[in-house]
């Protein structure tokens, strides 16, 4: 009997439940197989352990799993409807039905600001590229042409009468011309 | 205390029968996490009554661990996506139902009186439905001074002690489901034991 009384009654417990090593378990058995006190004081613990695993089984034996089982399936059919009551709550706030014409409107807005920078590239936005525009006005006559780059921002005027139609620079800007 | 635990040695160890349960858990948590409620409800079914013991230990009232035992599978039914298998599913689940004891306890201080009213009403109960198994171990004196013992400990000392009793767990598990080291798991036991022995000194 190499362990005393006192260390074998701290490790009992732990002794019972599997939990030391081989070494003390060895140990500890040889004690209480010798000792009529830690024997008892096993019994004890054992029935100590019996008492409230019964006492608890009885406790949950009333319990049936259909009812048991009612209480958890209420409750995730509560959530349910809770989570879809709250997105019925959070739809018409986040997009009232009076409002509805909102978002189409604003993709219109938004294509139509993208497609006026085409128009009026000095706007400073939408991609940067260089760009030539020809515009002319027919006078009777007297004609106005009107070359504009962006890059450089040159601005080039003509002014010139139908004789001179056979001026090929305006023509030949004019083919690319978006007006 | 030294060196690693003698499984062999324990009297009752359940290691065996839990490797063969697990592959089943997981693939019943694996359909949970697709929203399967049929497959929730197994896993229910098949833990539903331990962890009604574990939270019936702990709080000592049977309406209120009816609902709280039901309300942890709610939550773990909806936590289950966040399930990783890093642990096994019942420690996983024992530890929401301890945490949802003590939220309870801490918002709910249930008075000395009436959880002697939820005792007596539980022996009354047993009264009525007839035989009673525990009559040759003095069962209904035993049970109402454990159970009035069992209140006198710390929410702490109720977790350890019922954790073991209800499900044989090693102190490692209980570890991890009460998130402190096996050493205090130990010392626990030892003195929640201790503490029963002593209130219960002439019915064990």
């Amino acid at each position: 009997m190499t362990m005393d009384c006192e260390s074998v009654r701290r490790t009992l417990g732990a002794w019972l439940d599997g939990e030391v090593s081989e070494k003390e378990s060895r140990e500890i058995r040889a004690h209480v197989e010798a000792c009529p006190s830690c024997r008892a004081e096993r019994s004890r613990l054992e029935r100590l352990q019996f008492v409230l695993r019964a006492a608890l089984e009885e406790g949950a034996s009333k319990v049936t799993f259909e009812s048991f089982w009612h209480g958890i399936e209420r409750r995730i059919s509560q959530g349910r409807v809770r989570h879809r009551e709250f997105w019925d709550w959070l739809r018409p706030v986040i997009l009232p039905r009076r409002l509805a014409w909102v978002i189409p409107v604003t993709v219109v807005c938004v294509l139509a600001v993208l497609f006026a920078e085409q128009f009026f590239f000095g706007l400073g936005w939408g991609p940067r590229s260089n760009v030539a525009a020809v515009e002319s006005i027919d006078g009777h006559g007297f004609n106005l042409a009107l070359l504009r780059e962006s890059e450089t921002k040159t601005t080039v005027i003509w002014l010139f009468e139908d004789e001179e139609e056979d001026e090929p620079a305006p023509e030949a800007a004019s083919t690319d011309a978006s007006l | 205390m030294s060196g690693r635990p003698n499984k062999s040695m324990a009297p009752d160890v359940k290691e065996e029968q839990r490797v063969i349960v697990e592959p089943s858990d997981w693939e019943l948590v694996r359909k949970c996490q697709t929203g399967d409620v049929g497959a929730f409800q197994e896993l229910a079914a098949k833990y539903y009554q331990k962890v009604f013991m574990v939270i019936l230990g702990i709080l000592n009232h049977r309406e209120d661990a009816l609902e709280i035992a039901q309300e942890t599978f709610y939550r773990a039914f909806r936590k289950i996506r966040e399930f990783r298998g890093g642990s096994t599913f019942y420690t996983w689940l024992y530890r929401i139902a301890v945490n949802q004891c003590i939220d309870f306890q801490r918002r709910q201080r249930r008075a000395p009186a009436e959880v002697r009213e939820a005792i007596d009403e539980l022996l009354y109960e047993r009264g009525e439905h007839g035989t009673d198994p525990y009559d040759a171990l003095e069962g209904k004196e035993v049970m109402s001074r454990l159970l009035a013992a069992l209140n006198d400990l710390t929410p702490d000392h109720k977790a350890v002690i019922v954790l073991r009793a209800v499900e044989g767990l090693s102190y490692k598990e209980i570890s991890e489901i009460l998130g402190c080291s096996e050493g205090t798991v130990m010392s626990r036991l030892h003195y929640a034991r201790k503490k029963l022995q002593e209130k219960l000194a002439h019915f064990l």
